[in-house]
């Protein structure tokens, strides 16, 4: 909310703080001061009246005037398109100092100019506070304005500073500027004296007006009937508070109604009495029809929306905006007065859906206390009698009620201590509840409060706490750790190895992706490794975030693209996400790697991306999981489109799928990608072997060599599961290692042939193992291989 | 006399001239081999006075000798020339690149998430995480988020049905925390990812990555608050930070506060980064809300206790000096790259 220290200032006496100071003191006590607005300044200012204007003898623009500032006569040379012998103006002196900088007398095209004729955005006043006239051109000041008076800024109301507080949801009563300056008096301790005004609406004649409520949404409304006002200008001080608040003046009535909201919070709407036959006025809802407002736009009116009727007609939107027909004209003779306490969230759903943001039904979301609407309606006329003659007033009709009882609160000063770990005196305590008028009584230890009606925020204890805190000072409050029982922190088994493997893949020089976790129908479809239905949003941001994702690998496949169309090379990303379905929740790794994973061009040493970078990772990162090498099996499988049909493989641990690894389809794209993404929480879930010692053999390990023909599609992790079956000697696994460490096909072997060279560690824990033992030994795998795979030695 | 003298001097000669080791051998051979010149001289011994023999003999062991210590002295010449030789040929430039490890770098969210972490473990924290997807009654009612509250509308949030939506805030986790600890004390910091119904922006993001933290027990205070969040500002953002609580409001503490900590690029003094006024909010905080434990089983009567919010991309972007929250969204490497290191 915007408030003015003018405004304050009427209210208490704020002369000993500078804006500044007063902005931190309210800040301090929860009103973010977010902003801070000196009105006008400048100084070396002087109303003057200019006596001759000429055109500039060398401009086609500019004019040479005589200005008349009381004690001297000034030339002074302006190029403001209305300035005219006459006017009354602004005249900054030379030496003056205004928010452009400062003025000097000099020649201007020659000729002389000692100062200037302003503009009031040129002394600082904000442009949407001005009409396009007063942009375009220097301020023309009444003619009965006073030449030689030292500040025009005062004179016209401009000598003020704004204060722009940012209200927190709980606090919006303080949108009223009389709570908002009795909450500055207790912040600032000090007295505040607000205007009477309560019972100045009960009186007035019997009256024939009707008004009814036919909805749940509008639990109050008042109407009063006004035979006779004065339309007029508003008194200066009604026009200099409106200004400061960001409105228009428009006539003494419709200013009144206005003023009387930012005074009390509560909107209010006059009707033209004329128009509103039988001055009967019913608010209904259930209309579905076209509706033209003040503004002269025709909205949809929905069933839900709440409408003022009149005969069954209707002539506004509740809350919201009245109606052309009805509105104050100059010729208006009387008024209606209405006065209603509307349901916030229905004027929230009619603005939003009709983007109608007004100073009214910004305040009526917020949330109005029960009692303004009569506070407001003896504030109108009271108002209405003072500045517009109003007579000719009628008694109040009601509809509804408030529904308003005073709420109080107990508690004890061993209660607030506790809960916010202070050490308060009781006299401290009480004098902060009696500022904020809570009017306090303590009786053997309890302190009984009463709440004021507009502090709707005020449920219990804790509430009065934090109002003890919050004005005695944050300053105040010490700085303690929790006193409790020990505890073990730690992270859960999940949380460590989430850790270890961020720490692996970074280390083998991948980055760390974070991709969103919405996305588009497309991408959902191209998901693998899913384990339930995608959940759909029921009104997503956008095409682009329907769906819950149930796959992390389209999501990093977007994000190398990215890279690579930035001329990125070698792409190596990495994902752990949880990934949630209709089913299932499942953190899950995936990576994607793109040119070379390690690359060292000039040496010529690199990682490709290729499907045995991918399944070596897998492997490392799997045995680091404490799996067992022998469980881990990759299986030939398509998997997906995404994937190329006889480069991919589901991944295995004993029965249980784990994950997908494979190159891209070539369709997808000309750079050769390899990928993979396996569910972390199903490898946690897996038996894994404890960490044991086993002595190391005394004996000597004995390498043996051979080569080996066989038919292309001989899968060489069976050729290896054959040679390790016969690795037995004297109830002992002697073979102890197999390692393929060649794959050749071509030239000297058949074409539907390849040959593998294969390197069988021996090794024996009783024994050095004897030429004669390994032969025997190497017999049997060599029978085992002719027999299972049809395998020969190669000659 | 003159034979062994003719062959001594030509020896010498050819030694001292050998090119290399195999020449060498190559003499080696020729004067002191089985069938070598000087075994040879030693044959001539038989024809001698018997006399002489001694003296011969000691005069061809003598050059055997002698010819022995010019090889070894060659020899050893030659081998350090061809050291020498080998060693200048291996000369390589120094300056071209090394096969550097690819360096990889975690995400700077995970970076000051696991900071964060380490932090509170490190003071006794267990670290909760849970579902993203969870029920409106977690999200808000047990939070003290009455129903007509603007977020609860189906317009706000990312609901996927009026019962379940993608939570808006690590609260909802809390929540349920809460109910499942009822009515014993609680010491967890919550860690997540969140989600708002907000277009992308330089300071907006529809997911971001939030971490509360809940203390429950006895005589849990504001002050104890304080105490705590002190410890997290000065690991966050350096030793000699103070912090500032300032009043706010959250639905589900009361008093709420919004936190600051002084700023940690000019130190207080003010500066662009903290818009002059020497402070950077960093939290939200408060005590929790009496209702709040009610609901979810605690007699607010014998707990209370409080609970903090941090965005984990807000104290990445003030850390790092990050200007745009979509950054952490994007994966340029380039950008990336920049997270590499130890710090």
């Amino acid at each position: 909310m915007r408030i003015s220290r003018k405004w304050l200032s009427q209210y208490m006496d704020l002369s000993d703080l500078s804006l500044e100071e007063l902005a931190e003191k309210i800040t301090a006590a929860g009103f973010e001061v977010e902003g801070t607005e000196i009105l006008g300044q400048g100084t070396g200012l002087v109303i003057g009246q200019v006596l001759t204007c000429e055109p500039h003898p060398d401009s086609d623009h500019l004019h040479v005037t005589t200005v008349d500032t009381g004690d001297e006569v000034l030339n002074i040379v302006c190029g403001a398109p209305n300035v005219a012998a006459g006017q009354k103006v602004i005249v900054a002196r030379p030496g003056a100092r205004l928010p452009g900088g400062e003025i000097k007398a000099g020649k201007i095209r020659g000729v002389e100019s000692c100062g200037m004729i302003c503009a009031l955005f040129e002394l600082g006043v904000d442009r949407h506070l001005l009409c396009q006239e007063q942009i375009d051109g220097i301020e023309i000041l009444p003619q009965d304005a006073p030449v030689g008076h030292e500040d025009p800024l005062e004179y016209l109301g401009y000598r003020d500073e704004i204060l722009e507080i940012g209200l927190t949801p709980n606090r919006s009563d303080c949108l009223a500027a009389f709570n908002m300056a009795a909450e500055a008096g207790a912040i600032l301790n000090r007295p505040v004296t607000l205007p009477a005004f309560e019972g100045a609406a009960d009186e007035g004649k019997p009256t024939d007006a009707i008004c009814r409520t036919e909805t749940e949404g509008c639990s109050l409304f008042m109407e009063k009937v006004i035979g006779s006002v004065t339309i007029k200008p508003s008194p200066k001080w009604m026009q200099e508070l409106l200004r400061a608040s960001g409105m228009h003046s428009i006539n003494n009535v419709v200013d009144i109604s206005n003023i009387v909201m930012l005074e009390t919070g509560q909107p209010m709407h006059f009707y033209d009495i004329d128009a509103i036959a039988g001055h009967e006025i019913t608010v209904k809802d259930g209309f579905r029809e076209s509706y033209t407002a003040l503004d002269g736009v025709a909205y949809q009116l929905e069933p839900q929306d709440l409408v003022i009727t009149n005969q069954g007609r209707p002539i506004g939107i509740a809350g919201i905006m009245g109606g052309e027909d009805s509105k104050i004209l100059d010729t208006t003779r009387g008024l209606i007065i209405e006065c209603a306490l509307f349901d916030h969230v229905r004027i929230r759903n009619t603005a939003r859906r009709l983007n109608l943001n007004t100073e009214a039904s910004q305040r009526y979301q917020k949330g109005i206390e029960p009692l303004a609407a009569q506070k407001a309606m003896d504030r109108a006329v009271q108002l209405l009698k003072e500045y517009a003659d109003a007579t000719d007033i009628e008694a109040t009709v009601i509809a509804g009620s408030d529904g308003y009882k005073p709420r109080e609160i107990t508690c004890t000063l061993e209660e607030i201590n506790h809960r916010l770990g202070t050490d308060f005196k009781l006299e401290e305590v009480v004098d902060v509840l009696e500022r904020l008028h809570f009017s306090p009584v303590t009786e053997n230890g309890i302190i009984r409060v009463t709440i004021p009606s507009c502090r709707t925020d005020m449920e219990g204890m804790a509430d009065v706490s934090e109002e003890v805190i919050r004005l005695l000072g944050y300053d105040r409050l010490p700085s303690t750790l929790p006193e409790m029982p020990m505890t073990e922190g730690k992270l859960d088994p999940m949380q460590r190895m989430t850790r270890m493997t961020r720490t692996m893949f970074s280390e083998l020089g991948f980055q760390e992706a974070l991709t969103y976790t919405l996305v588009s129908t497309e991408k959902k479809e191209e998901a693998v490794l899913t384990s339930g239905d995608a959940i759909e949003l029921a009104s997503p941001l956008s095409e682009q975030r329907r769906w819950i994702r149930t796959g992390i690998l389209p999501s990093l496949l977007e994000a190398a693209a990215y890279n690579r169309s930035r001329k990125v090379k070698d792409i190596a990303l990495f994902e752990i996400s949880d990934i949630e379905t209709a089913t299932s929740r499942t953190r899950q790794l995936a990576f994607v790697i793109e040119g070379n994973l390690q690359n060292s061009e000039w040496t010529h040493v690199a990682l490709p991306a290729d499907f045995y970078t991918a399944k070596g990772i897998l492997e490392a990162w799997l045995k680091r999981q404490g799996i067992d090498e022998a469980r881990i099996r990759f299986k030939a499988d398509a998997i997906s489109d995404l994937f190329h049909p006889y480069r991919s493989a589901r991944i295995l641990v004993g029965r249980d799928i784990i994950g997908v690894a494979g190159e891209i389809h070539p369709s997808r794209g000309k750079e050769r990608t390899v990928m993979a993404e396996v569910d972390m929480t199903r490898v946690l879930k897996l038996k894994k072997s404890k960490v044991r010692f086993k002595p190391v053999s005394k004996y000597p390990a004995v390498d043996r060599d051979i080569a080996l023909v066989l038919k292309q599609d001989v899968p060489a992790a069976a050729v290896k599961e054959t040679v390790l079956r016969q690795g037995r000697l004297d109830k002992e696994t002697v073979i102890r290692d197999v390692q393929i460490f060649d794959v050749y096909q071509g030239e000297h072997v058949a074409e539907d042939e390849k040959s593998l060279a294969l390197r069988l560690v021996f090794q024996s824990d009783k024994k050095t193992l004897t030429d004669d033992e390994i032969g025997s030994v190497m017999d049997k795998v060599l029978s085992a291989l002719e027999k299972e795979h049809s395998a020969k030695l190669r000659s | 006399m003159d034979e062994m003298q003719k062959l001594q001097q030509t020896a010498l000669e050819e030694i001292s001239q050998a090119a290399t080791t195999a020449d060498l051998n190559d003499l080696r051979v020729r004067y002191l081999g089985k069938k070598g010149s000087v075994q040879a001289l030693m044959k001539n011994m038989k024809s001698l006075p018997a006399a002489e023999k001694p003296a011969y003999g000691q005069k061809v062991n003598g050059l055997k000798q002698e010819l022995q210590t010019a090889m070894d002295a060659r020899k050893e010449m030659l081998e350090k020339a061809e050291l020498d030789r080998r060693i200048a040929g291996e000369k390589i430039d120094v300056t071209l690149p090394g096969r550097q490890p690819a360096a990889g770098s975690l995400h700077p969210l995970t970076l000051v998430q696991q900071e964060l972490e380490d932090l509170f473990v490190g003071l006794g924290y267990q670290v909760i995480e849970g579902p993203e997807v969870v029920e409106d009654l977690y999200c808000f009612e047990r939070a003290n988020i009455p129903r007509d509250h603007p977020a609860r509308d189906m317009q706000d949030s990312l609901y996927i049905d009026p019962e379940h939506l993608l939570r808006t805030h690590t609260t909802a986790l809390q929540m349920k925390v809460l109910e499942e600890e009822a009515p014993r004390d609680i010491k967890v910091i919550c860690p997540g990812k969140v989600y708002r119904r907000d277009d992308d922006d330089a300071t907006h993001s529809h997911q971001f990555t939030q971490m509360e933290g809940l203390v429950i027990g006895e005589h849990i205070s504001l002050a104890d608050l304080k105490g705590t969040l002190e410890f997290l500002a000065r690991k966050m953002f350096g030793q000699d930070r103070e912090i500032r609580f300032r009043p706010s409001y959250f639905p589900f503490t009361e008093p709420s506060v919004e936190v600051d900590v002084t700023c940690h690029v000019c130190g207080g003094k003010g500066c662009p980064t903290c818009k002059h006024t020497g402070w950077i909010e960093i939290l939200g905080a408060g005590e929790v809300h009496p209702h709040v434990l009610e609901m979810a089983g605690y007699d607010p009567a014998k707990a209370q206790g409080f609970a903090f919010g941090v965005g984990i991309e807000r104290v990445a972007m003030l850390k790092y000096g990050i200007d745009d929250i979509r950054h952490f969204y994007t994966n340029d490497k380039r950008f990336a790259s920049m997270f590499g290191r130890f710090e």
